[in-house]
């Protein structure tokens, strides 16, 4: 796979009272993900090829990848597909970069989320609406040692988007 | 907060942020075609955004992009609207939309 043809679709930064290796850990933990993530759980290899794993709260898997960049605690880049069927092979991969730099007494954390191809809007409003949520409850977790709980679902138009291109959504 | 309200203030930085909602990644010229703003503008302007967290921007080769970054639009949201409140909120925001393009 090359990257070099991956542009990002969504860049999203959030400036977190922290350290790098806090955010690291939040990014690539299980126990920490589950607080933020919708209840999902991370499971990484953290090295380059090593399996990406995202697992709903029922113990599947939602997301699948391998590690594409690791250098712990500034850059992590993984390949993130979610796990329904046709998905990669309609949309191609995504892949989910984080960059952590220390700003200050703060972290800023981006997100890149990137495509080998254009998506649209409507495909790309599940990730729109998804990382916010995720990221400021990741935010509160680390500040204030409890995560909000932001009930969400997959938007409408997303899943009417993929229905549409002939992939199955739950 | 105080400098994302100050950057939401004005209706140039909103008019860039909506090119910017409409199509993320964009340069600085590409920002700039069909403005009647000078360059010099648009620069200031999106450096207010970015000082603020409503703009981020990457380098990709030898571009930078500039991207809409909602995360502080957010923030301000759960500061105010209620969990429950949300897929009511969302549910009047879609009525208004159809509505509106019934009219137009």
């Amino acid at each position: 796979m090359d990257i070099a043809k991956f542009k990002p679709a969504i860049v999203y930064t959030i400036y977190i009272a922290s350290t790098p290796e806090k955010v690291w850990q939040a990014l690539t933990s299980a126990e920490f993900s589950r607080q933020y993530f919708f209840g999902n759980s991370v499971e990484v290899d953290l090295r380059v090829g090593g399996a990406y794993i995202v697992r709903t709260p029922d113990g599947g898997v939602h997301i699948s990848g391998e590690v594409i960049e690791c250098d712990p605690p500034r850059k992590l880049t993984v390949t993130f597909n979610v796990n329904w069927p046709e998905l990669v092979e309609k949309l191609g991969p995504t892949l989910v970069t984080y960059e952590i730099e220390q700003a200050g007494e703060a972290v800023r954390l981006t997100l890149l989320q990137s495509q080998d191809r254009e998506l649209g809007d409507d495909i790309l409003s599940g990730g729109r609406q998804g990382w916010p949520a995720i990221l400021s409850s990741l935010k509160s977790l680390l500040e204030t040692g409890s995560a909000m709980t932001i009930p969400m679902k997959p938007p409408e138009r997303m899943l009417a988007a993929l229905k549409a291109m002939g992939i199955k959504t739950p | 907060m105080d400098e994302v309200f100050k950057a939401l203030a004005d209706p140039s930085r909103r008019s860039l942020l909506d090119r910017l909602h409409a199509r993320g990644g964009q340069t600085l010229n590409e920002l700039c075609e069909g403005l009647a703003m000078t360059r010099q503008a648009v620069t200031k302007h999106l450096a207010i955004l970015e000082d603020a967290n409503l703009v981020s921007t990457i380098r990709h080769g030898r571009e930078k992009l500039h991207y809409l970054n909602p995360v502080p639009i957010h923030q301000i949201g759960e500061r105010w609207i209620k969990k429950f409140e949300r897929a009511k909120l969302v549910a009047l925001g879609e009525l208004k939309r159809r509505l509106e393009q019934e009219e137009s």
